[in-house]
């Protein structure tokens, strides 16, 4: 990541701090910035192409997942 | 002919056995462990408040009761320890924080009320990373518990204290709970079994909550058996658990003793061999432990999973929205009382998106779909790595910015499914090693099958660390 890329980062995170309402300590600002830029590796990761069937709604699918009835 | 077994090293099927036999007292197996507290905890740090009293009056009750014939199941009379964010009846819960020291819940969490009608004698609270979350921190009212193989490493966490208590010999069966691998990581790194049980099999209602839907309640134990016994006890419906899962609870102990015949195992050897920080001795170990059950009878096959990135993504994302939201009003208005990996954590959150957030459900959907129906839909149960490398020392914990964990645990958070920890055997540097058992949702009885036969040929249990060598701070 370039200087500028990071400058750009940093004013990317200081709004959504400000936005939160946070007044993020100075001595503890370099740990969450660091966690934000993995944060947004770890979202594009999450952007891929997916089947209908891939939504929110129950996500432990019962097929095969709770026991059919009890014992 | 075998020495006899000093007190903490009994099972509690052993123990059991005697004190119905009235050849021990729960009294005197109170005594025995609260003297080891006193003994070793100056140096382990695992346990942030021992409860003497309470420990010995259960005694008492338990004693008087068994010997009146009343039997209160498998835990009666059995000494056990609580991770300190299970609420526990005018007995301290902290969390750990600064920010909950004058919190004295007035009623207790489920599973301390099963225990507690269980007839089972708590001996304390133990530590934990604050609130389940940051690291090992030196900024918090208590210090961070220590690694009884060698104290001047992590224990892992965040059950920091429920690890190195159990490892330890100071307790047999420590409470933890599993968000993103909170139980199985102290278990790797501490060497003990550790059991994530299936999301919604055991009630967290009362256990200060981390992240709703990732959040696991289980037991740290010695032995498998150990686990096995206090999941007959603490598991079951809560109707007013919203996760809680209305079923029948399975005798846990139905596949102990049985060998491996018969049973088709999952082994994906590329999901962690591929890791970046996974250190070779670990592989071998793990290549070791794969042949080692295909000698216990199981069929082992190699098998493909998604990327562990794609898991660590959804899980983390999800973990560390739903963390914010619990502690946001706190984290804005009180920032100094979290210690500083906690906060720096948790803030993440704040930064998390609402389309992040479904994303990452979807993606989960996809993910417990590949490993329920695919994986485990032609398999008993997946063999993989649990730590990729042994517990790291505390020194080489960075100050500003909090350490990368390098686990597999947090796929079977997202997917919900009942994973077992358990120790394969010591590094060359004198650290334990370990492997996780993946088994189909609410089958315990078979991931507890798997990890008995395995324990049993690997000796593992005749081994503790020597704390009493280590020097004391």
């Amino acid at each position: 990541m370039s200087t500028q890329e990071e400058a750009a980062l940093e004013r990317e995170f200081d709004v959504l701090m400000a936005k939160a309402g946070a007044k993020v300590p100075a001595d503890r600002k370099a740990g969450i910035l660091a966690g934000y830029k993995d944060m947004k590796r770890l979202a594009l990761l999450l952007r891929q192409p997916r089947s209908e069937a891939a939504e929110p709604s129950n996500v432990y699918s019962l097929t095969g997942f709770a026991r059919s009835k009890r014992s | 002919m075998s020495a006899p077994k000093v007190l903490h090293e009994l099972s509690i099927a052993e123990a059991g056995r005697r004190l119905r036999a009235g050849t021990l007292s729960p009294v005197a197996l109170t005594q025995h462990c609260l003297a080891r507290i006193a003994a070793l905890d100056p140096r382990l740090n695992a346990f942030v408040l021992v409860t003497k009293e309470r420990a010995l009056a259960d005694a008492d009750r338990a004693d008087r009761e068994l010997k009146a014939g009343v039997d209160r199941g498998p835990m009666h009379g059995i000494p056990y320890a609580l991770k300190d964010i299970y609420a526990t009846a005018g007995i301290p819960t902290t969390c750990h924080s600064k920010l909950l020291l004058e919190n004295v819940p007035a009623e207790d969490c489920v599973v301390e009320a099963k225990l507690k009608s269980g007839g089972a004698a708590l001996l304390g609270k133990l530590a934990t990373h604050e609130f389940a979350i940051g690291g090992p921190s030196f900024d918090l009212p208590f210090p961070p518990a220590r690694n009884p193989w060698h104290r001047d490493h992590f224990t892992g966490g965040s059950s920091s204290g429920s690890g190195a208590a159990v490892a330890a010999g100071l307790v047999r069966i420590a409470m933890g709970s599993d968000t993103g691998g909170s139980i199985r990581g102290p278990a790797f790194y501490c060497g003990t079994v550790g059991l994530k049980p299936t999301y919604g099999l055991v009630s967290r209602r009362g256990v200060f909550p981390l992240s709703y839907t990732l959040d696991h309640c289980g037991p740290l134990t010695w032995s498998v058996e150990d686990a096995a016994l206090t999941m007959q006890v603490i598991a079951g419906y809560d109707a007013l658990d919203p996760a809680s899962a209305d079923l029948a609870v399975p005798d846990f102990t139905s596949g102990i003793g049985r060998d491996l015949a018969g049973l088709n195992l999952a082994y994906p050897r590329s999901f962690f061999a591929t890791q970046e920080d996974i250190t070779a001795e670990v592989i071998a170990s793990l290549d070791a432990s794969a042949q080692q059950f295909a000698k216990l009878g199981a069929k082992v096959e190699e098998i493909e999973l998604p990327d562990f990135e794609l898991f660590n993504a959804c899980g983390r994302v999800i973990l560390i929205a739903e963390a914010y939201a619990i502690h946001e009003k706190n984290l804005i208005t009180r920032p100094l009382d979290y210690a500083r990996y906690t906060y720096q954590r948790m803030m993440v959150g704040a930064t998390v998106s609402a389309a992040d957030l479904t994303q990452a459900f979807r993606l989960r959907r996809e993910l417990s779909s590949i490993i329920n129906q695919r994986i485990l839909g032609t398999h008993d149960a997946i063999i993989t790595a649990n730590g990729l490398a042994p517990a790291p020392r505390l020194d080489e914990f960075p100050a500003d910015v909090p350490p990368k964990m390098t686990l597999q645990t947090m796929p079977f958070n997202v997917t919900g499914n009942p994973t077992l920890a358990l120790p394969t055997k010591l590094s060359m540097s004198g650290l334990p090693l370990g492997l996780q058992i993946v088994g189909r949702a609410f089958d315990e009885p078979t991931v507890l099958r798997i990890g008995a036969a395995f324990e049993a040929a690997s000796g593992w249990i005749n081994q503790r660390p020597a704390v009493e060598l280590q020097t004391a701070p």
